[in-house]
């Protein structure tokens, strides 16, 4: 990576992390921003899935659940502290995703997607019925924000540490790409039985990848938990998946930048339409069929292409150049 | 055998025959679209749901007779699919992977559905029915049965085979059966492979349609039914093997039956976890189904 682009990354950082101090004067800013975090840490776990092993995983929201239970599960009941409870409670998430998805790692393309589905779906069923651990379908409400030094963390605090755990996510999935492991991935995602042939552990490697990214769901879930301070099997059902997917879709899979962007677009506007959820479906259901038939390469996809376009234009001796900006 | 053991027996086949022959059919509309466009509609129970809802609306608030509203609602519905398939759907025929492309592109039509309903039915009502089509009640010995009952399951099963018959024996259905096994030596023998396409996923929404108009004609319903007939029909189909219509009947009537029978000892919640947990070990051991296609 050229020197000036890693200064564009800490200057970003830098960037992120002052968001929550220019916000917290108005309580509204400060927690669509939050919640803004919150989402970008899932897109960027389904970024890792979506974008880089090429699989489409729709029970992403059912494993953030599994995890936003048991963190309260683990403090109301067991009387943990949060921060004890928070990486036990993803690390179990990520157990049971990777026990979930195990089985569906010979599945490919749509077969593995439904399959996803269809657990998403019995774990949101899983939910409702079993109501000792989750309340059933009233939900959790009034979670305790997480402990801090005997006190709690409330306001500027938690949302500091949503949002570095948020950029913390970037910075690693920014860093794992372009490890070996990263590289896998991605031959994984243009064509397996050649990555196999070439020998790369395909499942392996899927299996490491299941993991990851349910860390990533898992710490996003149980963030969500203490900062909504409620949780409903509505918070973790499809169609939440289906909107973390839109974010790294629209933005552009299999970028770093395009899930931020993505984020940072469609996340905070469910809080500007307050009074019309229900539009607010509508809305991202014509995203997704938009994304999908007209630009399948998301808003970054785009201007990378157009780019590529103007300097090939330029001179065509450039062309490693196209190679670089995809990572 | 009692009288009890015989009328519990009665409703159990009679529920199953309704609900068994309305699975098998939207079970069958999304698997011909599926084998043949490859596109798996995971907005089937919203169609489903529309078909209902807009009946409904047509028999409550314009007064119309269940007849003349189904006819009507059948009518719009040939409409809708050909409107969807200009618009959407021939974008991607040509696309590589395409099913992965086109259930997520009817993923996004059910959340604009879902979105619609709930900003107008949702607050109209929360349930809906309509007026019987056949007043009267009929005894076969001590169970009494609602004449409108018997004449949807006469007509569901009379679509069933006409369905059947259509895709055996006419040339269309051979056409289809044809794309279906191989869509290049189709296209070679002189078939065009586009205008089935376009003719199946009419054929199929509007098979879904009509499951939907049947089923509201015989029971009343509720918003959620939608999702829960996603999962019923996408488990049909996967666990009938994909394309398969024959899959489809088979899979769809014993579901009907297994529904008609858990709902007398449990909760219809019960049932619809065995379809999810039956679906999930065929697609890990036999990903093609137990059916031929």
């Amino acid at each position: 990576m050229k020197s000036h682009s890693k200064h564009l990354v800490w200057a970003l950082t830098l960037l992120a992390l002052s968001l929550p101090f220019a916000a917290s004067g108005n309580k509204f800013f400060a927690f669509v921003l939050g919640m803004t975090f919150i989402s970008l840490l899932w897109a960027t776990g389904m970024n890792l899935m979506y974008g880089y092993v090429g699989l489409m995983p729709l029970m992403f929201a059912g494993v953030a659940g599994v995890a936003g239970y048991a963190m309260v599960h683990f403090t109301r009941t067991l009387g943990w502290s949060f921060w004890l409870a928070m990486p036990v409670a993803s690390l179990l998430a990520a157990v049971v995703g990777v026990a979930l998805g195990l089985p569906s790692l010979r599945l490919k393309g749509f077969y593995f997607t439904l399959c996803s589905l269809v657990i998403q779906t019995v774990l949101t069923l899983a939910f409702i019925f079993f109501p000792t651990y989750t309340n059933g379908d009233t939900g959790i409400n009034q979670v305790a924000p997480p402990d801090w030094f005997g006190g709690e963390l409330k306001g500027l605090g938690l949302d500091m540490s949503v949002a570095i755990f948020a950029v913390a996510g970037v910075l690693f999935c920014a860093w794992l790409v372009k490890t070996p492991l990263g590289q896998r991935f991605v031959a994984i995602r243009e064509d397996d039985v050649l990555a196999e042939g070439l020998g790369i552990q395909v499942v392996r490697c899927k299996i490491i990848a299941f993991f990851i990214v349910s860390v990533y769901a898992g710490i996003g879930g149980c963030f969500y938990a203490v900062y909504v301070g409620f949780i409903s099997p509505r918070a973790f059902d499809v169609l939440v998946s289906m909107n973390i997917w839109l974010y790294v879709a629209f933005g552009g899979r299999a970028t770093i930048a395009g899930p931020i962007i993505g984020t940072a677009i469609l996340a905070p506007i469910p809080f500007l339409l307050q009074d019309l959820q229900a539009f607010k479906d509508i809305l991202s259901g014509v995203l997704i069929i938009v994304v999908t038939l007209l630009m399948p390469g998301g808003i970054y996809g785009a201007y990378l292409a157009w780019r590529s376009s103007q300097s090939r234009a330029d001179s065509s001796s450039n062309s490693d150049k196209v190679q670089e900006q995809r990572v | 055998m009692t009288d009890s053991q015989l009328l519990i027996l009665l409703s159990t086949l009679s529920t199953g025959l309704i609900l068994g022959a309305i699975f098998a059919l939207v079970a069958a509309g999304v698997t011909i679209v599926y084998g043949c466009v490859w596109l798996p509609n995971a907005s089937n129970g919203q169609f489903f749901l529309l078909a209902a809802l807009v009946a409904w609306t047509f028999t409550a608030s314009l007064g119309w007779s269940s007849w003349l509203a189904a006819i009507a609602v059948l009518v719009l519905g040939v409409g809708l699919s050909y409107f969807l398939e200009w618009i959407l759907i021939r974008r991607l025929y040509d696309t590589p992977n395409r099913n992965v492309a086109y259930f997520v592109v009817t993923l996004g039509m059910t959340q604009i559905m879902t979105g619609i309903f709930s900003m107008t039915y949702a607050k109209w009502s929360d349930q809906f029915s309509l007026p019987p089509v056949v007043e009267g009640i009929s005894m076969i010995g001590p169970f009494p049965i609602p004449n409108n009952r018997l004449f949807v399951m006469a007509v569901s099963l009379l679509v069933l085979v006409a369905l059947f018959a259509l895709l055996r024996y006419h040339p269309y259905g051979r056409a289809l059966r044809a794309v279906f096994q191989n869509r290049e030596a189709a296209a070679l023998r002189g078939v065009n492979v586009r205008s089935i396409y376009r003719l199946s996923f009419v054929l199929g929404s509007t098979i879904i349609f009509l499951g939907g108009i049947l089923f509201a004609l015989a029971y009343s319903f509720d918003l959620t039914v939608a999702w829960t007939m996603s999962i019923t029909a996408f488990a049909i189909m996967i666990i009938g093997g994909p394309g398969s219509v024959m899959g489809a009947l088979v899979v769809g009537m014993t579901f009907g039956f297994t529904q008609a029978i858990v709902s007398i000892f449990a909760s219809p919640t019960a049932a619809t976890f065995s379809y999810l947990g039956a679906m999930l070990v065929i697609l890990l051991f036999r990903p093609n189904g137990l059916f031929k296609r």
